[in-house]
């Protein structure tokens, strides 16, 4: 009776601390919430079952997909299919004649565009820590991606091979650099704006501090840098003289890397407006308020900005149309009804966009409506 | 009700825990404990009467032994004569179980906490997003530092912290597990005494570090508990054959 006891006691706590770190308000395994790419008529996508896979949307069908190897066990007690998957966060990086793409399994992966064929793998052996930013395919062929151990690596486009590695530059690296005339700009998440040089990976002297981390990648507009922060803020970095230009409060963090477009930065904030805001100033031209935190990164396309809410609807808004009393009124809103936190990307007038039911979606700007979605679990492995 | 326990409980747990990492020199390890510390003063009043309900059968338990020894074989009997035994000495054999209960939704909170400020993977940080205050001493304290000591809060597998997680869990467990003189009872509860050290220890090398310096600090003060109300316990060696009465120091 009392070896039965035991038994109960054993597994009722083992089942407990499962339960609790799968329960909504437990812990979340990595999933990954890859981006989509639009290249030469054609769509890149990482899944939610570690698959890089092509799409033709004409058709829509897949034309190759790749599978990437699994990460390193993160232990028993996790929950989730995929927690065992290597997660793909950063968006796969088209160019001329490979798709470049860096894994939570801490690997960069350039395959060939036209078969999906692997190219190269850095590292072969081993791994540099799980890459959850995406990489940055700049001249001179060169690729740069950072790592959640802290350094920024940089390699050869064509094979793969080791250029520099920076020093450790913070506990770990999930944002996305920038790169400018040939210097590398770096948000941490312990407060600083890092800048390398993209030849050696040394750090230069040109610093920014803050009192709190950065959440956002940052971008570079005319000589400003834009970046989210913990602090709920926005900053707006000068860049040469590294002196703050001016901070905008959000109601929590600018988590999705801005854009800008005619002296306007646009930046989506998990308090779920968007936010049109004055590049030179800070001051606010106009929001609106989606209803669901912002995650995915907004995108223009010629005068149209589009934004996409967590909960899966997508908005068009056209910035040329003057706000009403700071409030702007989106041109066209749509709804997948499904998870959005990857980058989506317009290509001749349709978003693309997958979401976190592992379905690709195709939502028309001119008729507002969802013209298709297929599921991006590969069937052709290539 | 996800909502109500975020808001009452959850929140107002995971931002002190961040705050006090940046007050205790920004070192997330130093403010597990220092938390694990301040739930544990908050919750003493029940332990202290857990542990106590817990003397207090040990006390009874040569009179037990002698009832199983007595009606070993007519469970029904047994049954009703520990019943009255139990009623004589104004014990209610459920008191250290209810105390447990309350402090379990405390300890799941305090777990969660740990784990959802540690934001192991990308998803855990974004999801801190809606469970952070605006307090600057929070804000500026995010994403917490997960280095602690030679540990990494945020990995699992460290085989030194097991140890000293099973090895702290046998000591409070052996001060209070009673030897028997019937052989079969004797193996039982030395299974027992093994079992769950080596469960927990199992536990460390599969969940973040972090939460098993909670696990440490927690079995210490818990060691610290109990050497106060009842002593070492049976954690001196005595013979087996001769059931003790626990006591004083």
């Amino acid at each position: 009776m009392k070896h039965v006891k035991i038994l109960f006691l054993v597994i009722f706590f083992f089942l407990s601390l499962n339960l609790v770190s799968c329960v909504p308000g437990g812990v979340e395994p990595a999933q990954g919430w890859s981006g989509v790419a639009c290249y030469d008529g054609m769509l890149y996508v990482g899944s939610m079952d570690s698959k890089i896979v092509k799409v033709d949307p004409t058709t829509p069908s897949i034309e190759w997909s790749y599978t990437i190897a699994s990460a390193p066990s993160q232990g028993m007690l996790s929950c989730g299919r995929t927690s065992a998957l290597a997660a793909i966060y950063g968006t796969p990086v088209p160019t001329e004649d490979l798709v470049y793409v860096g894994a939570y399994n801490g690997k960069v992966y350039a395959l060939n565009r036209d078969t999906g064929y692997e190219r190269w793998i850095y590292p072969k052996e081993g791994y540099i820590g799980p890459i959850v930013a995406n990489t940055v395919v700049d001249g001179d062929n060169a690729i740069y991606v950072s790592s959640s151990d802290g350094r920024v690596y940089a390699l050869n486009t064509s094979y793969g091979e080791f250029r520099w590695s920076s020093e450790p530059l913070s506990e770990k690296l999930w944002t996305t650099l920038t790169i400018k005339d040939d210097i590398i700009y770096l948000s941490t998440y312990e407060n600083n704006i890092y800048t390398l040089s993209t030849k050696n990976g040394n750090l230069l002297p040109r610093t920014f501090k803050a009192d709190a981390g950065f959440s956002s990648s940052p971008i570079i507009y005319q000589d400003t840098l834009f970046v989210g922060s913990f602090d709920n803020n926005l900053y707006a970095i000068k860049v040469g003289s590294d002196g703050l230009l001016w901070k905008f409060p959000g109601g929590r963090w600018f988590w999705s890397t801005p854009v800008s477009k005619d002296n306007i930065v646009y930046a989506g904030c998990l308090d779920g407006k968007v936010y049109a805001i004055n590049a030179e100033t800070g001051d606010l031209e106009w929001e609106f308020d989606t209803g669901s935190p912002i995650v995915s990164s907004p995108v223009l396309d010629a005068d149209l900005l589009i934004v996409a809410s967590e909960s899966g609807d997508v908005y068009v808004f056209d910035t040329n149309i003057e706000s009403n009393d700071e409030v702007m009124v989106p041109v066209r809103t749509m709804s997948i009804n499904a998870v959005i936190k990857g980058s989506l990307c317009v290509q001749e007038g349709i978003i693309y966009v997958r979401a976190q039911d592992n379905y690709l979606y195709a939502l028309d700007i001119e008729k507002g409506l969802v013209t298709w979605s297929i599921p991006v679990s590969g069937k052709k492995e290539s | 009700m996800a909502e109500f326990w975020n808001l009452i409980i959850l929140n107002p747990m995971l931002n002190v825990l961040i705050a006090l990492s940046a007050l205790l020199f920004n070192s997330f390890g130093l403010a597990i404990m220092a938390l694990t510390v301040i739930v544990r003063v908050v919750l003493l009043p029940l332990t202290l009467k857990q542990t106590k309900s817990t003397k207090a059968m040990q006390e009874l338990q040569p009179k037990i032994q002698e009832l199983q020894k007595k009606h070993g074989k007519n469970r029904e009997k047994m049954q009703q004569e520990m019943g009255q035994l139990y009623k004589e000495a104004g014990i209610n054999p459920l008191g250290c179980i209810w105390p447990m209960l309350v402090q379990l939704p405390v300890w799941i909170a305090l777990y969660q906490s740990i784990m959802r400020a540690l934001a192991t993977t990308p998803e855990n940080l974004l999801s801190l997003a809606f469970h952070v205050y605006s307090w600057p001493v929070v804000v500026q304290s995010i994403p917490v530092s997960s280095q602690f000591l030679w540990l990494n809060l945020g990995e699992n597998g460290d085989l030194i912290l097991a140890i000293i997680v099973g090895g702290t869990m046998w000591v409070q467990q052996k001060m209070t597990t009673a030897p028997s003189a019937d052989p079969k009872q004797k193996s039982t509860s030395s299974m027992m005494l093994l079992m769950m050290p080596v469960m927990f220890a199992m536990f460390t090398l599969m969940f973040p570090s972090g939460l098993a310096l909670f696990w440490v600090v927690s079995n210490i003060i818990g060691i610290a508990v109990q050497y106060k109300v009842m002593g070492w316990g049976y954690l001196r060696i005595r013979p087996a054959s001769q059931p003790t009465k626990v006591g004083g120091k």
